[in-house]
């Protein structure tokens, strides 16, 4: 429960620091249970990955243990996605994340700690699919 | 895409989450962070009970661009900020509305309501049409 500098420094010395890699395979029943999940039955995400799929196949964030010595819960700032080409069944992606950035701010209710990460997703082929930017908020 | 012009609404999307909708969501996605299923948990931490997933948020918006877009084109970018929190049992209504047509790009302004009709997600959405 320490809001302390330090604990801040910890956290900051991890921006620029790659997150170990994780490759998932684009799983036919996974994308119907995601699809059935968030309740959309276009019949395009039988073959085709919809935009946010790419978050189920490996965490959008980076678990930082050392950001959970600030505050006491995690809140999603916001996600952006960015698509280069389409991800299918059968497809092996590979997702590479990083810390970009590491701030804090004083909020209504105490004070806020952000921390924005960075992720690629790459294809079986070496193609970049996408790139998703979050920022998750300790507080 | 011919008649699509700046300042035109794209049809809503309106959802109806339930703590059921959370649970399957989690599992999905693999995020098993309590505030969404464990209402005792989510108080503990301030939030007045379970609350929807950002990113189930982000969802919906999503299908509300591809639903509108169908197959005439491609979802080029897709950005949620989450102003709010949102919670199971009550309706949250998905819009969005066309901000910029610049050749085979188009823009979109997106967000969530709650049902007093507070934005609690805003965001943007670019296609390129006829790829």
């Amino acid at each position: 429960m320490t809001t302390t500098a330090w604990v801040i420094d910890k956290v900051k010395s991890r921006i620029g620091v790659d997150g170990p890699e994780v490759t998932a395979p684009v799983e036919a029943g996974h994308l119907r249970r995601f699809a059935e999940a968030i309740g959309d039955p276009n019949p395009r995400w039988t073959k085709e990955a919809p935009p946010t799929f790419l978050v189920a196949l490996a965490a959008a964030s980076l678990h930082l243990n050392d950001a959970e010595e600030f505050g006491h819960s995690w809140l999603n700032g916001g996600n952006r996605f960015e698509y280069f080409e389409p991800v299918l069944i059968g497809d092996q992606v590979t997702a590479k994340g990083r810390v970009v950035d590491v701030y804090d701010k004083a909020g209504s209710s105490g004070n806020l700690l952000f921390i924005v990460f960075e992720t690629d997703y790459v294809n079986q082929r070496g193609e970049r699919v996408a790139r998703l930017r979050g920022t998750m908020i300790r507080r | 895409m011919m008649n699509v012009k700046v300042g035109q609404e794209i049809p809503e999307l309106v959802k109806h989450p339930t703590t059921r909708q959370l649970v399957q969501y989690a599992g999905a996605q693999g995020d098993f962070y309590e505030i969404h299923y464990d209402q005792a948990y989510a108080k503990s931490v301030g939030l007045p009970g379970v609350i929807l997933h950002g990113l189930l948020k982000a969802a919906f918006l999503g299908q509300l661009v591809t639903d509108w877009l169908g197959d005439r084109g491609t979802l080029k970018t897709f950005e949620v900020s989450y102003r709010g929190i949102d919670q199971p049992d009550h309706a949250y209504r998905c819009r969005g509305r066309v901000t910029k047509v610049e050749g085979d790009e188009v823009e979109l302004e997106v967000w969530g309501e709650d049902e007093g009709g507070k934005r609690t997600t805003t965001g943007t959405a670019t296609v390129r049409v006829g790829t």
